[in-house]
């Protein structure tokens, strides 16, 4: 039976027609294999290929252009088909991938990259120093691109093997987006035809692409690298109840899937946790309402009555018993989340706080609020109650949310939940908490929340010495000496994000990805996934492999 | 026991029921809305009759409570459609060809457009949530009715007994409310009740699709839209008792209606 969206469909409504016989003491409708050994192949019939399901928000839109979204949009990984100048280590240091060799001028401005000869292209053209300034300039001048270079000036190719950079401040974060731009062919390249017909040099090839449905990519065999040990990468595109449906009935590999839906592995599988910092966070206005904040060409209403008090933001951090949530909502499946960059080297300690719900009571009493006869606290003739919003259409957020009003009524503050769209939140996102999903492996995250102009300042949080330290961060000529700055901008003992500061933020829980993995599988360690359930866990899947 | 009063217990036991249901709603929405996760996914037991969801919220509550939701708008959508259908079908049987011509043309315009996605439109831009679902219900389900309505005035209008009225110097008043509405008031009823049962269901159904309530609040639409997240784990009760309860109200309703036709149609006062 071919691998389509509509067959797995048709599983999914068997799976559940028998699953619902289970419950209601009927007959068993078990997993298709009941083997409790490896599997020495894929479900395809073949050794070197491996078959994964993906959310139908991980397909490409615009397909597998860089310059559009590929690799580097919202959510962001290596773009597998085009090459990177460089990439990260499961350790999340810089390692060449084009580059053989890359410096930065003493003042920050100049990144000049050396980088390899030996490249071609899929169409056997070789790739140069051209391709680079040509990719870097695109992303630039698209007004659809998504990811953010637009520190860059110019982008300039000084022979076949050198590119310089020019920035117009000092940006060392840029190498983190640069580990997920793929290089795109000057001669080749089109935008409208080259996201359907990508040519790159990476270490897969487009082998076919049923929009809607499936993706196969297929080993290049022109690779400069290591040849990869899994040949075929068939990406199959579903929904979360199809994919569970798809790993009982023994057709996929590696299937996806949620904690709500952990209990019902397969016999042939077994769970595979990825840690994440795909982190949730409630944003808290720090502005009186009344306040005007542009986003695009838009002003949006800014300020919250309630969370412009710092008391109910520290108050907010140190009343939640994130273990007990993480428990309840996604069965243990997730790790305490401090801050967007938990277990990242530029993380700060001074982030985490520990469960105190006495301590909490007494920050609010001394920030002035008592509590009313209704068990929420009051100041001034203000309640300590605030609307909650997240996305309707996503459970664990509206679970984490639930839990979070249920805690947050404990401690004496009302927290009404909203599910809404996406639209109306945005609207919103100023003047509202809002409970979002974020989390890279890159620190541009940190600083696109916590910058007092960056355009993701949901908190309105705006502090010089903050702001010092990260420019001062990104003006090192080292990524690894910045680490230190980042952290001072979070807390440098005096002032700072961190819930002893301005709190502005609460952060929840990272979010564990998981999948059904068919036994005998052998997935190569995992860096840590960044937000959205996609193509991260098949970064290196060309150093998977099957048993014997 | 007569027929007649066979029907009339039976109109009036649904009609009680309905009325304790909505009550009942109204006084456990609150409670429907609280949640607590170490009781999540429960199957139906005694502490909790039809199972908790995945919020650990009771489903008999939130079943109840989305019952008086959905009776709640099926009132206001209901009431407000029969207004506009009695407006429009007197005035397009007593106002002359050109205002019959163009409440007819309106009438066959609505009806053209599947209902579900002129209420998705209605739903939509009035912001959803109560007042967008009950506006978007109401002023889509007047023509049908609005027809009825037409037809009865005009064979009344046309009648022997109100040309003698006239005849005797009647004003038109007296004939309205000694002949008209006597007559047309019984399929009025009929046709007001049995808009109930359409109502609750457009809005369990655009609810169901997101164009309707918040999924905070309780509502069938809503408690079976979540309940397919969770059908392939076996969870069967999230969709089985509140399906099963929106069907029982909405038969409860046709009952009502049928009962209270045989009651006030003439024609069927043999049945």
């Amino acid at each position: 039976m071919a691998i389509t969206r509509r067959n797995f469909l048709k599983c999914a409504g068997v799976a559940g027609i028998g699953a619902m016989s289970l419950s209601m003491g009927g007959v068993l409708s078990a997993c298709s294999s009941g083997s409790s050994e490896g599997a020495k192949a894929s479900v395809s019939g073949n050794a070197n290929e491996v078959v994964v399901t993906m959310t139908p928000a991980s397909e490409p839109a615009s397909g597998f252009d860089p310059l559009f979204s590929w690799g580097c949009g919202e959510h962001v990984h290596e773009p597998l088909i085009q090459s990177t100048l460089v990439t990260t280590d499961t350790n999340l240091n810089f390692v060449n991938d084009l580059a053989t060799d890359y410096s930065c001028s003493d003042d920050g401005l100049t990144w000049t990259f050396k980088i390899r000869d030996d490249v071609k292209f899929t169409d056997g053209k070789p790739l140069t120093a051209r391709d680079v300034a040509f990719t870097i300039n695109g992303i630039n001048a698209a007004e659809v691109a998504e990811a953010d270079l637009s520190m860059v000036k110019k982008a300039v190719a000084v022979n076949d093997t050198t590119v310089e950079l020019h920035l117009s401040k000092p940006f060392n974060a840029l190498l983190y987006t640069l580990a997920v731009v793929g290089i795109v062919p000057e001669h080749a390249y089109n935008s409208k035809t080259y996201g359907k017909k990508p040519i790159g040099s990476g270490r897969y090839v487009l082998e076919q692409w049923d929009q809607g449905q499936q993706v196969i990519l297929k080993a290049n065999p022109d690779y400069y690298g290591e040849a990869p040990k899994m040949e075929r990468l068939i990406v199959v595109f579903m929904e979360e109840d199809a994919s569970l449906a798809a790993a009982k009935s023994g057709q996929v590999d590696i299937a996806y899937t949620a904690a709500t839906k952990a209990s019902a592995m397969p016999d042939a599988c077994e769970l595979l946790v990825c840690k994440s910092v795909d982190s949730r966070g409630i944003s808290l206005p720090t502005i009186a309402p009344g306040n005007k904040r542009s986003d695009g060409n838009a002003k949006l209403d800014a300020g919250n009555a309630v969370t412009q008090d710092v008391a109910i933001r520290r108050a907010l951090n140190y009343a939640l018993d994130r273990e007990t949530m993480i428990a309840n909502v996604l069965g243990g499946y997730g790790t305490p989340a401090y801050s967007v960059s938990d277990g990242m080297p530029w993380a700060s300690d001074d982030m985490k706080v520990d469960f105190d719900l006495e301590k909490a009571k007494s920050i609010l009493e001394e920030g002035g609020w008592k509590l009313g006869s209704d068990g929420i606290y009051e100041k001034k003739g203000t309640r300590a109650a605030f609307d909650l919003y997240y996305a309707a259409t996503d459970s664990v957020r509206q679970a984490l949310a639930v839990e979070f009003a249920n805690q947050m009524k404990e401690l004496g503050i009302e927290v009404n939940t909203k599910g809404a769209s996406w639209d109306d939140q945005s609207a919103k996102g100023f003047c509202e908490p809002i409970l979002w999903g974020w989390g890279s492996n890159s620190p541009v995250e940190l600083y696109d929340l916590s910058y007092s102009d960056a355009w993701g300042n949901f908190a309105c949080y705006e502090n010089k010495t903050v702001d010092i330290h990260f420019d001062a961060a990104l003006a090192k000529t080292k990524v690894e000496d910045s680490y230190g700055e980042w952290k001072a901008a979070q807390w440098d003992g005096k002032e700072g994000i961190a819930p002893q500061g301005a709190a502005t933020w609460v952060w929840l829980a990272n979010v564990d990805h998981l999948y059904f993995k068919r036994k005998g599988l052998t997935v190569a360690d995992q860096k840590p996934h960044p937000h959205g359930h996609g193509w991260s866990l098949v970064n290196n899947v060309d150093r998977w492999s099957w048993e014997g | 026991m007569a027929n007649r009063k066979k029907t009339l217990v039976v109109c009036v036991s649904a009609a009680v029921l309905l009325v304790l249901v909505t009550l009942a709603g109204l006084f456990l929405t609150p409670m429907a809305m609280e949640s607590n996760l170490a009781a999540k996914n429960q199957v139906p037991s005694l502490m909790h009759l039809f199972g908790t969801d995945n919020l650990g919220r009771d489903m008999l509550l939130r079943t109840l409570a989305g019952l008086s939701t959905s009776i709640g708008i099926g009132i206001v959508a209901a009431g407000v459609s029969s207004l506009i259908a009695l407006i429009l079908g007197t005035a397009a049987a007593l106002g002359g060809k050109k205002v019959d011509a163009c409440i007819t043309w309106m009438i066959d315009l609505v009806m053209g457009v599947p209902h579900i996605v002129l209420l998705i439109l209605i739903s939509y831009a009035l912001g959803k949530g109560f007042w967008g679902v009950a506006v978007g219900v109401a002023v889509t389900h007047w023509p049908s009715l609005t027809r009825v309505v037409r037809a009865e005035v005009l064979q009344v209008k046309n009648s022997s007994y109100v040309a003698v009225a006239r005849k005797m110097g009647r004003s038109p008043f007296y004939i309205a409310v000694h002949h008209m509405i006597p007559a047309v008031l019984p399929q009025f009823v009929v046709g007001l009740i049995l808009l109930f049962p359409h109502a609750i269901l457009h809005e369990a159904a655009v609810t169901f699709l997101g164009f309707g309530l918040p999924p905070e609040q309780p509502a069938i639409g809503i408690i079976l839209s979540e309940s397919m997240n969770y059908l392939s784990l076996g969870m069967w009760w999230l969709a089985v008792f509140p399906g099963l309860a929106l069907l029982g109200v909405v038969m409860l309703f046709d009952l009502a209606g049928q009962g209270v036709r045989k009651l006030v149609d003439p024609a069927r006062a043999q049945e």
